[in-house]
């Protein structure tokens, strides 16, 4: 670790963060709707969809909103992670975008009698043999198991094709045993502890 | 909660169509996937162990024979409650570093109970309790029990539980301990991808007799055979291992390939079941579990690819040759301890995430398991019948695949229904483990009745019974 592993990153200003103020009321998001894959991109968070215009046109019923008490989208988990630190740059994983909206999906249960969602979030490491891909990822996911209430699963992965060991490092991240055991690990919680100082 | 109905229904009309039937081509949306062949059963909720544990608990062992369970907890204690009156009795705490993530009794002691604790400190620890007489005891845990539900700190009663050795190898942390049938041996294993076989040589010393660095991954879990010697390992690398002595030497005599993701739980079926007999029972039914004895009993195993395995040995002692071919030299074969283990079967796939543990009942044969879904589902074993045509697909999971496929006769083969399913089990939280034992309070209502202990992330451990409808 005493490489730096990328010395030279990629990094978005502030202004070009997603986040949920756009400019305006009915500009869609940077990071949507001018891509050419924005098709492939699911509706996630579908009832409370943060860039669907809250008007009474756009949702056929009014029940959506009481049913649902508290609704959480792919923008919170995004605001709750982006701002997790870099190990080894003092930058924030958003402005690497090692974390992007599109890559966070909200998969709702599997059946009626379940409550139980899945958060997906996809990872991008600055580099592609980046050795810091595990200690990021367990960052993402213990952020998100203390922010999120418990009916959330939590699969943080490695986005397929941008890491040499993309398959690999994405077991580890969900495998309950290895993530309980390395939070129990000092030194690993001290690098976490230093990577999510920048939350809340 | 809201009409469960119409939330389902905004979810679909709001999904791209091709998204929607991935979400929901799943099995709930099947009424007919239950069998309606198999008598109805009901999963209730009896109690909940108190007080719970304000840490996740991984695993619940209950004790051979008194009214006790010890459930193994991140708070690197282990409880042990009592199956009389559903209280906490003792917590034995001090000797791991960190989350005990498993623990065993060893069977078959006199005059004291001995439970085997595996750690993510990298160590094994082996705690004494002397033991009375039985119906002492039963008094004993009503008074302490009571007295437990007083104080929340459960203070006091740690000095009877004596910290009797340390076992020490392991070089990362322990995911499972299990004894071998008669108590004789301890195996333990670890994320250092190895299982270790430990001989206890007298009460405070234990010995080293195997270490088995056969996995390529994390070992998540150890089984022994209900009557040998065998051992099985279920590990990260997605395959199942056993290993049995050889001339003083513990190898690898089959791996079992199968699962396409960690296997989390392996567990040998229990032995003398006799649920699928019958005094009138038809002479291919007779076959089918006279050559199932021949092989012993099977081997089930859950995994994070969401399937349940039914594995099944072939029986080494096979009939000579029917041919005139000689005394074919199979010097070999016939002094190969290795084994020859094959998937018999799949269980009905209820799961929709990780299936951490499984058990399989004594009594009556059914099987439970449980995950990160939150679910307990139970499955019986029954007759398939085969009054109609028979498929292709049937001689291969029977046990007249040896015969010469010129002779029809009627073919026996047996399946595997859900029978009963809670969804939500220990609310939100994913479910740890899952097993069955006896039923022990004042509500029981025959010497054989068994409940169901599940063990969650809330660090509840919930009992369950299981009623005909």
């Amino acid at each position: 670790m005493d490489d730096i592993q990328n010395s030279n990153p990629t990094v978005l200003p502030s202004s070009d963060l997603p986040s949920r103020r756009p400019a305006s009321p009915t500009t869609h998001h940077p990071s949507r709707g001018t891509g050419l894959f924005d098709s492939l991109v699911p509706a996630y968070g579908y009832p409370y969809d943060p860039f669907l215009p809250k008007s009474p046109s756009a949702s056929s019923d009014d029940e959506d909103d009481d049913e649902i008490p508290d609704p959480i989208d792919a923008q919170e988990i995004y605001d709750l992670i982006s701002t997790i630190t870099d190990p080894e740059h003092p930058l924030s994983l958003g402005s690497l975008s090692v974390v992007n909206l599109p890559d966070i999906t909200i998969i709702p249960p599997s059946s009626p009698a379940s409550r139980i969602s899945t958060v997906q979030v996809l990872l991008t490491p600055t580099v592609t043999h980046c050795g810091l891909a595990t200690v990021i990822g367990l960052g993402v996911r213990v952020r998100l198991e203390r922010a999120l209430p418990p009916r959330f699963r939590i699969d943080v992965r490695i986005k397929p094709g941008t890491h040499s060991t993309a398959e690999q490092v994405s077991r580890q991240l969900g495998d309950k045993e290895r993530v309980a055991a390395a939070v129990e690990n000092a030194t690993l919680m001290a690098m976490l502890k230093k990577m999510l100082e920048g939350c809340d | 909660m809201p009409s469960a109905a119409t939330e389902n229904h905004f979810r679909r009309s709001s999904y791209p169509s091709i998204l929607a039937d991935i979400l929901y081509a799943h099995p709930h949306h099947h009424p007919a996937a239950m069998s309606s062949s198999s008598p109805p059963y009901r999963l209730s909720p009896l109690a909940t162990l108190t007080p719970a544990s304000t840490s996740r608990t991984w695993l619940s062992a209950p004790h051979p024979t008194l009214p006790l369970v010890a459930t193994a907890t991140s708070d690197k204690s282990v409880r042990v409650y009592s199956l009389t009156t559903f209280t906490l009795i003792s917590s034995i705490a001090g000797g791991h570093k960190r989350s005990i993530r498993s623990c065993a009794w060893k069977p078959n002691t006199r005059g004291e109970s001995v439970l085997a604790t595996g750690s993510f400190d990298a160590s094994a620890g082996i705690w004494r309790r002397a033991e009375n007489d039985a119906a002492v005891e039963e008094v004993d845990f009503t008074r302490r029990g009571a007295r437990g539900d007083d104080s929340d700190e459960e203070g006091g009663d740690e000095d009877e539980w004596q910290f009797s050795v340390i076992l020490d190898g392991h070089d990362s942390e322990i995911k499972s301990v299990a004894w071998s049938a008669g108590g004789q041996f301890l195996a333990t294993c670890s994320r250092d991808k190895s299982v270790w076989v430990w001989e206890e040589i007298d009460e405070d010393s234990f010995e080293t007799i195997a270490v088995l660095q056969e996995h390529e991954a994390d070992v998540k879990c150890v089984a022994w055979h209900p009557m040998e010697d065998l051992l099985a390992s279920g590990s990260y690398d997605d395959t199942i291992r056993l290993y049995r002595e050889d001339l003083d030497d513990w190898t690898c005599v089959a791996v079992l390939s199968g699962h396409k993701a960690t296997v989390w739980c392996v567990t040998f079926e229990p032995s003398g079941l006799k649920v699928l007999e019958s005094d009138d029972m038809a002479p291919e039914r007779r076959e089918v579990l006279e050559a199932r004895k021949k092989g012993g009993p099977r081997l089930l195993s859950s995994s994070d690819d969401q399937t349940i395995r039914l594995w099944r040995r072939k029986p080494k002692d096979t009939p000579a040759p029917p041919t005139g071919q000689g005394r074919m030299p199979s010097i070999i074969r016939s002094n190969s301890i290795e084994e020859d283990w094959f998937e018999e079967t799949q269980l009905p796939q209820r799961h929709s995430r990780t299936i951490y543990s499984v058990s399989w009942s004594p009594i009556s044969g059914m099987i439970v398991s449980t995950g990160s879904d939150g679910k307990i589902v139970v499955y019986k074993e029954q007759w398939r019948d085969n009054s109609g045509p028979r498929t292709a697909m049937e001689p291969l999971n029977t046990a007249v695949q040896d015969q010469p496929e010129a002779v029809v006769k009627p073919v026996a083969s047996t399946e595997w229904v859900v029978v009963a399913e809670v969804e939500a089990s220990h609310d939100v939280y994913e479910v740890n483990h899952v097993c069955w034992t006896k039923r022990r309070d004042k509500g029981r209502r025959s010497e054989d009745e068994e409940i169901i202990l599940s063990t969650g992330d809330d660090g509840e451990v919930k009992v369950w019974t299981l009623e005909t409808e």
